[in-house]
């Protein structure tokens, strides 16, 4: 097994122990940090099919999107010292008055391992804040919201319907959560639907 | 006619029922035991912090409480450390507090009902009210060992409670909640869930069966499909809160006999600002016609008898009503 397979296998069976070390060597044998970190990405995308299929569950995921983190942050100083590979900012959030944490987190972890800079501003997200951070962020290619209540999906229309109508533009709104379909994302004027955590992050790649 | 009690026990035996169990009428809920009371539930709008340092938020316009999970409000925010910042609550109440929640159990006809406590949250609730869902999830995996002990540890302290509620309420249902899953996949594959949730719930559960609990119906409004094997090894009598993407009716042919199934009419599609009578009239007739009489308790997959918007339970107990006449 070439070392990038190494890599790949062991970021999806979640070996956040031996990742970073596999990522040394792998540029140590002198291969490109974009390369490596493109085949962490590639395992990241199985890891979020196999999710979406049902094949596995919540804590797979989290655990090779960590292998995944760990094996970035060795490849961190050489990717700055080579330009930026990001795909773009990206802005998620829970909305107001909903507190779910976890669909949100894992979507913040696929857009992440996608390739994105995410800025996770938690749960209970005003749609003020969301704005303030987009405005702060002038670059944002993608501001994702979260709803998983059907109290609070009219929550996620003001907050869309704001980000809409406050006159920023150059980025798409993706909108998600157990309640949320297609037809009512369409209806409050989001760009893009996703129905879980590796859709996101296929959606987010679009979307750019 | 077979009265409410006797009717739920020849449906999920196997009998003769001669209508649907409507919803939860069969059980005769008390609540309010010094022990629970330690941990209040917040009022809308409310944030309270309960007997085991979870901090609880009610949200307004959310159907119920949630616990606060940024780094400051974390109870564990290291496993292995667990011991050093898990405190459970104390059992120690005078005999006289409980004579409250007796009367209720006094005024229960259990001709009619069975006298029956709701116990939330549950086990894997409870380890993940104390860190989070991420930690909880990733400990799994990453601290094996700890999160054991830890579940060992709630374990324990359940068991304890449930002697003191035999002792003093002699409850013949326990309706326990413990969400497993998401509404496309349980939380845990499998294998996880054997390996730490199962055995945990099969020493709670026996203890209750062996103390005169006669049914345990289990809240879990998520997907478990999967899971159903290990419901029926646990003990549970009846999975509340089924919901349709479990396909019910599928269950039922598989393991009817073995467990029963509450629900079928997602909260999420009937429990609506928007509700009409016409919606919930098609959902119960959907769910009573594709259940069948057996094994199955037409039911909101709501953890207990209400809805989030008024007039939801309500509208949906009188279709169930009009079911029966068609049915049966």
């Amino acid at each position: 097994m070439s070392k990038i397979d190494e890599i790949k296998a062991g970021v999806a069976a979640g070996k956040t122990k031996v990742v970073p070390g596999l990522v040394q060597e792998a540029l140590n044998e002198g291969l490109q940090a974009t390369a490596i970190l493109e085949a962490m990405v590639e395992a990241m995308g199985v890891v979020g099919d196999k999710f979406s299929s049902g094949e596995i569950f919540v804590p797979e995921m989290l655990v090779a999107g960590k292998a995944m983190q760990k094996g970035v942050e060795v490849l961190k100083p050489v990717l700055a010292s080579a330009g930026s590979v990001s795909l773009g900012k990206c802005i998620i959030g829970t909305v107001a008055g909903d507190l779910h944490d976890i669909g949100k987190n894992l979507v913040a972890l696929m857009i992440g391992s996608a390739g994105f800079d995410v800025i996770d501003l938690g749960v209970d997200v005003p749609k003020e804040k969301f704005i303030e951070t987009i405005k702060a962020n002038p670059d944002v290619k993608v501001v994702a919201c979260s709803a998983l209540l059907t109290t609070t999906m009219p929550a996620m229309k003001e907050t869309v319907e704001a980000i809409k109508s406050s006159g920023l533009i150059g980025f798409k709104v993706l909108v998600g959560g157990a309640p949320i379909t297609p037809e009512f994302a369409s209806s409050i004027g989001a760009d893009a639907y996703a129905r879980d955590a590796g859709g996101a992050a296929v959606k987010a790649k679009e979307l750019v | 006619m077979l009265t409410k009690r006797q009717n739920l026990l020849e449906t999920i035996r196997g009998g003769n029922p001669d209508r649907f169990v409507n919803q939860w009428e069969a059980f005769g809920l008390v609540s309010g035991d010094p022990i629970a009371a330690k941990s209040p539930r917040p009022l809308k709008g409310q944030e309270i912090v309960n007997s085991w340092g979870v901090t609880i938020r009610f949200p307004e316009n959310t159907p119920g409480p949630f616990p606060v999970h940024d780094y400051e409000h974390k109870v564990i925010k290291d496993i292995t450390k667990w011991k050093e910042t898990v405190k459970a609550p104390s059992l120690d109440a005078p005999t006289e507090a409980w004579d409250a929640i007796k009367a209720q159990a006094a005024a229960v006809d259990r001709n009619e009902k069975f006298l029956a406590m709701t116990i939330a949250p549950g086990i894997f609730e409870q380890v993940h009210y104390l860190m989070g869902m991420d930690d909880t999830l990733l400990n799994f995996y990453e601290e094996p060992e700890a999160m054991h002990e830890l579940i060992d540890f709630i374990t324990d302290w359940k068991i304890e409670y449930s002697k003191l509620l035999v002792k003093h309420i002699k409850p013949e249902v326990i309706i326990h909640h413990d969400d497993w899953g998401s509404q496309i996949n349980s939380f845990l594959s499998p294998e996880m869930f054997a390996e730490f949730i199962v055995p945990a719930f099969k020493k709670l559960y026996g203890f209750y069966k062996a103390n005169g609990v006669q049914l345990i119906v289990h809240h879990s409004d998520s997907y478990g499909a999967n899971l159903v094997p290990y419901m029926i090894e646990m003990g549970i009598d009846i999975w509340q809160g089924a919901m349709t993407a479990n396909n019910i009716p599928k269950l039922i042919k598989k393991y009817g006999g073995q467990i029963s199934f509450m629900g079928d009419i997602n909260n999420g599609v009937v429990d609506v600002s928007d509700w009409t009578p016409e919606l919930i009239a098609r959902e119960v007739e959907r769910a009573c016609r594709s259940c069948g009489k057996l094994y199955f308790i037409p039911n909101t997959t709501m953890g207990g008898p209400m809805s989030t918007y008024p007039g939801v339970y309500e509208a949906v107990s009188a279709e169930i009503d009009r079911m029966n006449k068609i049915l049966f």
